[in-house]
C-alpha cells in the first residue's frame, strides 16, 4: 500500500514536471494550436457539407409536395370539367402519375454525426426519384461533382484524426526518452528511486492528456453545441463511442512512439522510424489492401451489364412490338384523355413501354444482385483484414459512425429497390386494367420510409473496432515495458 | 556502505571490469584513480544499476543493486561529471523536481533555497534558467540534490574536472563534511593532488582491474605520484 | 580550375554520397519500398488496362452488330433502344489512372436526352478506394519527395555537424561544386530506382499497340518523364536548400517533413475544398431544374414557330407531323444542353486550372494536372469523349427522324404502325472514336509544365542562396 502511494506521488511529480517542461519549450503550444486550427477547419468543412446536403433534401421534398398539390389540383379541375390534360402529363392516367409526373423521392437523411466524415456521401446519391421505369434509369445517377475533387478527397475531421493526429503525436513524443538520454538528464533521473517504466508512463500520460484529450474533446464539444441532433440519447452514445475510437487510435500512436523510444536509438533515428511506420500504416497499407481486396473479389464488368441490358431491351422490343406499334388515339378522340366511370384508356404504347422496362428489371436484377454481393464481399474482406492497419480500422469506423460509409448507402439502395417494387405493384394493375387515378389515391400511394440501421449494430461495430485498436495498443505497451528493462541508460 | 564483490563486466570481447572488489565504509572517502578507459565510470554505473555486472555483486548497505534497484537508489546519491539539468527551468525548479523524486515528497521552497545557499547559489541565481548556468553552477545544483536526499552513500564521477582551484577546494570541504556525517563516499578522479588531500583510501585501477589499494595517510604526495605512474607504465 | 575538373569534382562528391546512402541502409529500405510499390502499381495497372480495353473493344463491336441486325421496327423505338458507346482506355492509364475511377466509361445513346456517363468504378469499390489508388503516379507524386527527404535531409546539415563540411570546403572545393555534387548524388539514387521502373512502364504501355499509337504513346511517356523529372529535381533542390539553411539535421528533417505533409497531403485537399467553396457545383436537382426551365422556353418557342401550338407533344399535334416534330424538338434542345453542360464542364476545368496556378506554391498540384493530361486520363479527355458520343447520338436521332419524316408522316394516324426497313440501321455509322493526339495533350497542359519549370528555377536559386550564405 505504501509502495502504491509512493508510486502515485512519483507519478504526479513527473507528470507535473513534464507538463511544465513541454509548456516552457513551446512545442506543446505549437502542436496544440495547430491541432486546434485543423480541427476547427475540418469541422467547418464537415458541417458545411452536411448542411448543403440537408438543404438539397428539403428542396427535393418540397418539390415533391408542390408537384403533388399541382397534380391534385389539375385532377380536381378535370373531374369538374374545367380543364383538359396533356396526353403525356395526365393526372388521371396511371402511366403518367407512375412515371415522371407523380414520381416520389426517396431521401436518405443525414445522421447526427454526419459532419464527422464525408465518407462516400459525395459519391453516392442520398435521394432518388423513383418511377415505374427500370431501376437502371434512376439508380446510377450520382450527385454532380468535379471528378478532380472526388480524387483529391475531403479535408474532414476523419482526415485530420486518421492522417494528421499521429504526426502531431510524433512531434511531441518522438524523443520521449532519447532526448533525456542525449541531454544527459536521464542519468540524473535514474539515479533517483524512480522506475524507468513509471517515468515513461508519466511522460506518456502528459502527452495523452494534452494532445489526445484536445483532439477528442474539441470535436465533441463543437458538435454538441452546433448540432442539436447530437444531444439526443442514442446519438450521444455514438458521439462518445467516436471519442473513444479516436482516443484509442491516438493512444496507439503514442504507444508506438514509446515502443520505438524503448529500442534505445537516437532521436533522429526515432523520428525516421516513426515517419516510416506512419507511411506504411497510414499511406501504403490502405492502398495495398484496396488493391488486394479488388483482386480477390473483383467487381463484375459494367460493360457486361451494358451488353446484357441491351440484349434484354432488344428482346423486349420484339416481344411487345404489337403494343408498341399501336398508335395514339388522342389526336382523333381528345375525350379519351378524361376518365369515365373510374376507367381511362392507357395508351397501348405506354403499356408496352412499361412492360419492356419491367422485363428489363426482372432480367437484370440477378446481374445487379451480383454487383451488390460483390461489393458486400469486398466490404467483408476489408473488415476482416482491416486490422493490418489501425488507420483502416479507425477510418472505416468513423465513416460508419457518421452514417456515410458504403454499408449504409448500400442499405439505402436496397430499401429504395424495395420501394420501387412496391411502387410498380401499385401501378401495374391499374395500368393494365385501365383504372383511372382518383384524388383519394394520392394519399394511398406508396411512400418511402427510411428504416435506419439499428443503433445497437452501429454501437457494437464501433465498440469492436475500438477493442481491436486497444488490443494492438496494449500489445505495444507490453513490448515497451519488456524492452525498457534493457534500456541503455549510458 | 558501498561494497563491490568480484565484479566483472564484459562487453563482447572487452573486459571493462575484472574481478573488482572494494568496500567503502561509512565515513570513508574512497578515491579511485586511473587512466581513461580504466573502468572507473563503469564501476560507478554498476553501482547505479545502469549496467548489470556479468559476474559478482555490488551492494549498497548490504542490499544487492540488481535485486533491489529502487531501495538501493534511495540510499545512494550521485553527482556525474557533467550535471545535466532541464535548461528551460530554473535551478530552483530543477532542484524541486529532483528532490521530490529523491525523497518521494515535495520539499518546501524554504528548504530548497537553504540548500542552494549552502552550496553557494544565491536566490537570484537560483531563479535563473539553467541554460544560463556555468558548469560549476550546475554542479552546485547537483550537490544540492545529493544533499537534499540525505543519502548514506555518495557516488561522484570526476567531480573536480573543469573546476578552478578555489571551487575544487570548496568541493573537497563539502566532501569532508559529508564523511564526518558518516556518509560513505566513492569518487573517481584524475587529480592526484586532491585525491591525496581529500581521500581516506585510494585505489588505482588499470584496464578494469584494481591493481593497488592503500590508505591515504600512509603515503606522501610524491610517492603517490610515483606509484601511480609505475602502475600506468607497467 | 579547368572545366574538366569542374565536372569531375561534383561527380566525385556524388559518388561518395551514393556509396554512403548504400552503406547506411537508407537507400535499401526507403528506395526498396518505393521500387516495390512502383513495380506492383505498374503490374496491376497493366493487367487492368489490358482486361478493360479488350472487353470494351469486343463490347463495342457486339453492340454495333446488334444495332445493325435489328428486326424491322419503328425507328423511334430503335432510337429508344439506342446504342452503347464505350470510352477506350488510354494506354498510359497504366501509369496514371487519373480521374477514371470517378467517371464512368459507358454511355447509353438514347432518344430525347443527352445522357451522362454512368457507372463510376469507384462506386463498385469500398470506402478504402477513397484513401488512394495504387498507381505509379501516386507513388512518384507522394512518396518520391519523401524518399528524397529521407536521403538528403542531412546532406549539408549532417556534414556540418560531423565537421567534414569544413574540411571539404578548406580543400578549395567551391560551394557551387558541393551543391551540384550533392544534387547529382541524389539524382543517381533516383536513377538507380527509377530506371527499372521506367523500363517496366515503357513495356507495359506499349504492349500490343498499333505502330502509330506506339509513337504517340512514346512521346507521351517522354513528356511524363520530363514532368516527373522536373518535379523530383524540385524536391532535390528544396531538400538541399533546407539542409544547407538549417542549423542541425534534426531541424532540417522536421522542416522538410512538415513541408512534405503540408504540400502533398494537406494542401491538395484544402485547395479542392476551397475551389468547391468558391465555385460550388450545382446539385443535380438545381442543374436539372435550370436546364429544364431553359429547355421549356426554347421548346415552347420552337413549337410555336413551327407548328403554331402552345404545348409540346400536346393533343393539338396531329400524328402526321410526329417525324418533323421529333426533328424540331431535338434541335431546339441542342443549343440549351450544349450551353448548360458546357458551362458545367467549363466550371470544372476552371477549378482545375486555378489549382494549376496554385502549383507555384505546391508543385504537386501542377504535376498532377500535367500527368493526368499527358496520360490522357484527365477531365478534358473525358469531355472530348462525351462530346463525340453526343454528336454521334444526334446523328443517329437525325437519321431516324429523317426516315420518319419521309416514310411515317405520310401515314397520318397509322404513324406507329410504320416499321422501318432493316437497311435503315446500317446507315448509322459505327462510333469510331479516336483518343486525342499527343500534340493536343501538350498544348492543353503547357501551363502546368511552365509552372513546374518556374518552381524548379526558384528552388535552384534558393539552394544556391542557402549554400552561399549559410553553409558553415
Amino acid at each position: 500500500m505504501r509502495d502504491a502511494n509512493n508510486s502515485w506521488q512519483l507519478f504526479c511529480t513527473v507528470f507535473k514536471h513534464e507538463g511544465r517542461v513541454l509548456l516552457a519549450d513551446r512545442t506543446l503550444w505549437l502542436v496544440a494550436s495547430l491541432l486546434l486550427a485543423l480541427l476547427c477547419y475540418a469541422l467547418f468543412n464537415g458541417l458545411a457539407h452536411t448542411q448543403a446536403r440537408a438543404d438539397v433534401a428539403s428542396v427535393v421534398l418540397k418539390k415533391q409536395a408542390d408537384q403533388q398539390v399541382k397534380n391534385l389540383d389539375l385532377l380536381n379541375r378535370m373531374m369538374a370539367g374545367k380543364a383538359t390534360p396533356e396526353p403525356f402529363a395526365n393526372p388521371a392516367d396511371p402511366a403518367s402519375i407512375g412515371s415522371g409526373m407523380g414520381a416520389r423521392y426517396a431521401v436518405l437523411p443525414a445522421t447526427a454525426l454526419a459532419p464527422v466524415a464525408v465518407g462516400q456521401s459525395d459519391m453516392f446519391s442520398h435521394y432518388y426519384q423513383v418511377t415505374y421505369r427500370s431501376k437502371l434509369n434512376f439508380m446510377y445517377d450520382s450527385e454532380i461533382e468535379n471528378p478532380w475533387n472526388l480524387l483529391s478527397g475531403h479535408f474532414d475531421l476523419t482526415f485530420v484524426m486518421v492522417y494528421l493526429l499521429p504526426l502531431l503525436i510524433f512531434a511531441v513524443s518522438y524523443n520521449l526518452l532519447s532526448a533525456e538520454r542525449e541531454q544527459g538528464t536521464l542519468r540524473m533521473l535514474l539515479s533517483q528511486p524512480l522506475g524507468l517504466r513509471l517515468l515513461v508512463l508519466a511522460k506518456l500520460a502528459v502527452r495523452a492528456f494534452a494532445v489526445i484529450g484536445l483532439a477528442t474533446l474539441v470535436p465533441v464539444l463543437v458538435l454538441l453545441v452546433i448540432r442539436p441532433e447530437t444531444r439526443e440519447a442514442s446519438a450521444l452514445a455514438l458521439l462518445i463511442l467516436w471519442a473513444l475510437l479516436a482516443g484509442i487510435y491516438g493512444l496507439f500512436w503514442l504507444a508506438l512512439a514509446a515502443a520505438i523510444n524503448a529500442l534505445g536509438r537516437s532521436s533522429a533515428a526515432n523520428a525516421l522510424m516513426l515517419i516510416g511506420s506512419w507511411v506504411v500504416l497510414v499511406l501504403v497499407m490502405p492502398v495495398l489492401l484496396n488493391l488486394v481486396v479488388g483482386q480477390i473479389s473483383p467487381a463484375p464488368s459494367r460493360t457486361e451489364l451494358a451488353t446484357r441490358t441491351r440484349l434484354i431491351t432488344i428482346d423486349g422490343l420484339n416481344r411487345y412490338n404489337k403494343l408498341l406499334s399501336t398508335d395514339y388515339r388522342y389526336t382523333d378522340k381528345p375525350e379519351i384523355l378524361l376518365p369515365k366511370d373510374g376507367k381511362i384508356e392507357v395508351p397501348p404504347r405506354r403499356k408496352g413501354a412499361y412492360l419492356l422496362q419491367r422485363d428489363v428489371d426482372n432480367e437484370i436484377t440477378p446481374v445487379l444482385d451480383q454487383f451488390d454481393r460483390q461489393l458486400a464481399g469486398q466490404q467483408a474482406l476489408v473488415e476482416r483484414f482491416g486490422f493490418v492497419s489501425p488507420a483502416i480500422t479507425a477510418h472505416e469506423g468513423m465513416a460508419a459512425l457518421a452514417g456515410n460509409g458504403s454499408r449504409r448507402y448500400m442499405q439505402f439502395q436496397t430499401q429504395v429497390g424495395a420501394f420501387h417494387t412496391q411502387w410498380k405493384q401499385y401501378f401495374e394493375p391499374r395500368m393494365m386494367a385501365d383504372t383511372a387515378i382518383v384524388p383519394a389515391d394520392f394519399d394511398r400511394m406508396p411512400r418511402f420510409t427510411w428504416h435506419e440501421t439499428p443503433k445497437a449494430e452501429v454501437r457494437s461495430d464501433a465498440g469492436l473496432r475500438a477493442m481491436q485498436l486497444l488490443l494492438l495498443t496494449l500489445a505495444l505497451g507490453g513490448f515497451t515495458a519488456w524492452r525498457l528493462r534493457r534500456y541503455p541508460v549510458v | 556502505m558501498l561494497s563491490a564483490q568480484n565484479v566483472t563486466k564484459t562487453f563482447g570481447e572487452t573486459q571493462a571490469l575484472n574481478a573488482v572488489s572494494l568496500t567503502v565504509m561509512p565515513g570513508d572517502i574512497y578515491c579511485l584513480l586511473g587512466a581513461n578507459g580504466a573502468g572507473k565510470t563503469t564501476l560507478i554505473n554498476v553501482f547505479l544499476n545502469f549496467l548489470q555486472p556479468t559476474t559478482g555483486t555490488a551492494q549498497v548497505n548490504g542490499r544487492d543493486v540488481t535485486a533491489e534497484p529502487l531501495q538501493t537508489k534511495r540510499d545512494l546519491a550521485y553527482i556525474p561529471e557533467q550535471v545535466m539539468l532541464y535548461g528551460v527551468l530554473s535551478g530552483l525548479e530543477n532542484l524541486d523536481y529532483f528532490a521530490a523524486l529523491a525523497t518521494g515528497q515535495k520539499q518546501p521552497g524554504v528548504t530548497l533555497l537553504r540548500l542552494l545557499a549552502d552550496v553557494g547559489l544565491d536566490e537570484t541565481a537560483a531563479m535563473r534558467r539553467v541554460a544560463t548556468y556555468s558548469k560549476g553552477m550546475r554542479q552546485k545544483v547537483g550537490i544540492a540534490i545529493a544533499m537534499a536526499k540525505e543519502a548514506k552513500a555518495l557516488l561522484l564521477d570526476e567531480p573536480t574536472s573543469g573546476l578552478d582551484p578555489s571551487a575544487a577546494n570548496e568541493f573537497s570541504q563539502l566532501l569532508k563534511k559529508a564523511s564526518q556525517n558518516g556518509v560513505a563516499v566513492l569518487t573517481t578522479t584524475h587529480d592526484l593532488f586532491h585525491a591525496k588531500q581529500t581521500a581516506t583510501r585510494i585505489g588505482i585501477m588499470k584496464r578494469g582491474q584494481l591493481v593497488a589499494e592503500l590508505s591515504s595517510a600512509d603515503i606522501t604526495h610524491s610517492d603517490l605520484e610515483a606509484l601511480y605512474l609505475q602502475h600506468m607504465r607497467a | 580550375m579547368s572545366s574538366k575538373s569542374t565536372l569531375r569534382v561534383p561527380a566525385w562528391i556524388a559518388r561518395k554520397d551514393f556509396s554512403e546512402y548504400l552503406r547506411d541502409g537508407r537507400l535499401h529500405w526507403a528506395g526498396g519500398l518505393v521500387l516495390i510499390l512502383l513495380l506492383t502499381a505498374l503490374a496491376v495497372g497493366w493487367q487492368n488496362q489490358r482486361a478493360i480495353s479488350g472487353e470494351r473493344a469486343v463490347a463495342q463491336k457486339l453492340d454495333y452488330s446488334d444495332w445493325v441486325s435489328q428486326n424491322t421496327r419503328h425507328p423511334h423505338d430503335a432510337a429508344h433502344q439506342g446504342m452503347h458507346v464505350f470510352k477506350p482506355e488510354p494506354p498510359l492509364s497504366v501509369i496514371d489512372p487519373g480521374i477514371t475511377p470517378y467517371v464512368g466509361s459507358t454511355l447509353w445513346l438514347q432518344a430525347h436526352r443527352q445522357s451522362e456517363v454512368k457507372f463510376r468504378p469507384a462506386q463498385d469499390a469500398t470506402g478504402l478506394q477513397r484513401l488512394g489508388q495504387l498507381s505509379a503516379a501516386w507513388v512518384l507524386q507522394v512518396l518520391g519527395p519523401l524518399l528524397i527527404i529521407v536521403l538528403g535531409f542531412n546532406a549539408f546539415a549532417g556534414e556540418r555537424e560531423l565537421g567534414t563540411l569544413r574540411q571539404t570546403l578548406s580543400l578549395g572545393i567551391t560551394q557551387r561544386q558541393l551543391l551540384w555534387g550533392k544534387a547529382l548524388g541524389l539524382l543517381a539514387c533516383l536513377a538507380v530506382l527509377l530506371l527499372p521502373a521506367g523500363i517496366a512502364a515503357l513495356v507495359a504501355s506499349l504492349w500490343g499497340l498499333t505502330s502509330e499509337l506506339q509513337m504517340d504513346t512514346t512521346l507521351r511517356l517522354l513528356g511524363l518523364g520530363l514532368g516527373y523529372g522536373v518535379y523530383l529535381l524540385i524536391a532535390i533542390f528544396v531538400v538541399l536548400a533546407v539542409s544547407a539553411w538549417a542549423k542541425t539535421s534534426r531541424v532540417a528533417l522536421v522542416v522538410l517533413l512538415g513541408m512534405w505533409i503540408v504540400g502533398t497531403l494537406m494542401v491538395p485537399r484544402a485547395a479542392s475544398d476551397l475551389a468547391r467553396t468558391l465555385n460550388p457545383s450545382p446539385s443535380r436537382l438545381e442543374f436539372a431544374s435550370k436546364m429544364n426551365a431553359d429547355l421549356h422556353t426554347h421548346y415552347q418557342q420552337a413549337w410555336k414557330d413551327n407548328f403554331g401550338v402552345d404545348k409540346r407533344w400536346g393533343s393539338d399535334l396531329p400524328l402526321n407531323k410526329w417525324g418533323v416534330a421529333l426533328q424540331v424538338d431535338d434541335h431546339a434542345g441542342y443549343s440549351v444542353t450544349d450551353k448548360h453542360f458546357g458551362d458545367l464542364w467549363h466550371a470544372f476545368e476552371h477549378q482545375q486550372r486555378s489549382q494549376e496556378w496554385a502549383g507555384l506554391v505546391v508543385p504537386i498540384l501542377a504535376l498532377r494536372s500535367f500527368s493526368m493530361g499527358i496520360a490522357g486520363t484527365d477531365f478534358a479527355n473525358h469531355r472530348d469523349f462525351s462530346v463525340a458520343a453526343e454528336q454521334h447520338r444526334r446523328l443517329m436521332q437525325d437519321l431516324m427522324s429523317a426516315d420518319l419524316v419521309k416514310n411515317a408522316d405520310s401515314l397520318d394516324n397509322k404513324h406507329f404502325a410504320y416499321q422501318a426497313d432493316p437497311k435503315l440501321w446500317a446507315t448509322v455509322p459505327r462510333f469510331g472514336y479516336q483518343l486525342p493526339g499527343v500534340a493536343a495533350a501538350f498544348q492543353n497542359n503547357l501551363l502546368s509544365l511552365l509552372v513546374l519549370l518556374a518552381v524548379l528555377t526558384i528552388s535552384v536559386l534558393l539552394a544556391r542562396a542557402a549554400c552561399a550564405r549559410r553553409l558553415l
